[in-house]
């Protein structure tokens, strides 16, 4: 039984994962102090490597329509396997959610409130997520178009705004970047921002009709891409090879902005799209977590775990990097090679045991 | 201290009597563990009792234990 009711009409699929590839424009900072000017290069890179992954966790909902990721490792690995692997995503989840939590809480506190508690931050964040998570995913669906519109207007704004201040010789020269440099930012956005999605797999199970999700999937995913490398683009032009040694490039870059000493001090701006933007990335991280655990404890419902596990979350948030440059150091090196298994390695693991076992559940009715 | 208890009695005032009304006692016993688990870790906090991080645990597994690691740049 899913614990989850609702279903989501197919044509905003692409909305959900260009919205929830987006919340990620403020953590491509963390692959900018590796790969400096050549950021956008390793963006395309990561989109072209995590494309076939991501593909993967659309098979697999098409081959079990209606079925989350739970329920599908349940079917497949069987019933021991299968709550071991189910247990590792839900550490995923976790721990994924718990970074992104911090992170506003880190950008409010460094940037726009600092003499504000950080705790306080977390606990509204956390609040404030998990009533739009006891709403459904129905209603985050019917909104996803609104967050999609600010993840584009505010980098090309901004974009435009900045033009007299580019320089494009600053993408120069290319190709200079040391091979395991390349490695590592691909790494990083093989998971950050391409290789989260994996979320999908428990949100895609509530699709209305699964048969255009290939194409939906690749729209989204291209819409959330452009917006990353319009602000990838536009931090390396406005701020050359500078931008390695500021912690958040998007800031530095916007606080340029002087058109006729009207329009200044415009990082009010990101500061507002960027928290929408994760608002609805951790919302939908919240989700998947809540709808996770509750099947795999055989819940009738998700709603009752709300509540608790955002007050687990914001004690996690709050304790589990010591400062930025931990946050930072850990993700680049452990927190994206843990994961690695689990979002490149396991679903099309998965997919291919499905298919020779013979594995397949058609769409309203049993599984076989 | 106080906001703690003020936001833990509140979300059970919230939670605990729908769930009581509607006998959903599997619910029940998953809200009420994660309930004391978020609840002790708020009051471990509160209190400055160090709470052990699991990134830095796997932070140690990985490159310590393992070895796998990138390199300082």
């Amino acid at each position: 039984m899913n614990v989850e009711k609702g279903k989501i009409c197919s044509s905003q699929l692409p909305f959900l994962i260009a919205g929830f590839v987006q919340g990620s424009a403020l953590l491509i900072d963390f692959t900018v102090g590796i790969t400096e000017h050549q950021t956008w290069m390793v963006i395309l890179a990561g989109l072209i490597i995590a494309t076939p992954v991501i593909l993967s966790y659309v098979a697999l909902i098409k081959r079990f329509p209606g079925m989350n990721v739970i329920q599908i490792n349940n079917m497949v690995y069987g019933r021991f396997l299968g709550k071991a692997v189910s247990i590792y995503y839900i550490f995923f989840f976790l721990m994924t959610l718990s970074f992104n939590i911090r992170d506003v809480g880190e950008l409010h506190v460094t940037f726009l409130m600092p003499d504000t508690p950080f705790i306080f931050f977390l606990a509204v964040f956390a609040a404030t997520c998990a009533y739009a998570v006891t709403k459904g995913i129905e209603v985050l669906s019917r909104i996803s178009y609104l967050f999609v519109l600010v993840g584009l207007v505010v980098p090309i704004s901004t974009f435009i705004l900045l033009i007299d201040q580019m320089d494009f010789s600053n993408f120069l020269p290319v190709f200079e970047l040391p091979p395991v440099k390349l490695l590592q930012g691909v790494h990083i956005m093989l998971i950050i921002p391409f290789g989260e999605t994996l979320v999908f797999l428990t949100i895609m199970g509530s699709l209305n009709k699964t048969g255009n999700a290939v194409k939906n999937t690749l729209v989204g995913l291209l819409i959330g891409t452009a917006s990353l490398l319009v602000v990838a683009v536009r931090n390396t032009a406005v701020l050359g090879k500078t931008q390695s040694i500021w912690t958040a490039t998007s800031f530095q870059s916007i606080r340029l902005i002087d058109i006729g000493t009207v329009l200044t001090r415009m990082d009010f701006l990101i500061g507002i799209a960027q928290m929408v933007l994760i608002f609805f990335k951790c919302c939908l991280f919240f989700y998947a977590l809540t709808v996770a655990l509750s099947q795999l404890l055989g819940l009738k419902s998700y709603l009752p775990l709300v509540l608790p596990l955002a007050g687990i979350e914001v004690i996690i948030a709050a304790t589990v990097f010591q400062s930025p440059v931990d946050h930072a150091g850990i993700t680049q090196n452990a927190g994206i090679i843990y994961s690695a298994p689990l979002i490149v390695i396991i679903p099309p693991l998965t997919l291919l045991v499905a298919k020779i076992r013979g594995l397949r559940k058609n769409e309203g009715g049993k599984g076989a | 201290m106080i906001f703690l208890i003020l936001i833990y009695a509140l979300i059970a005032v919230l939670s605990v009597p729908g769930l009581i009304k509607r006998k959903e006692w599997r619910e029940f016993a998953a809200f009420s563990v994660l309930y004391i688990i978020g609840f002790v870790l708020g009051l471990m906090y509160v209190l400055d009792i160090p709470i052990p991080s699991p990134m830095k645990g796997l932070q140690h597994f990985i490159t310590e234990i393992l070895g796998i690691k990138y390199p300082e740049y």
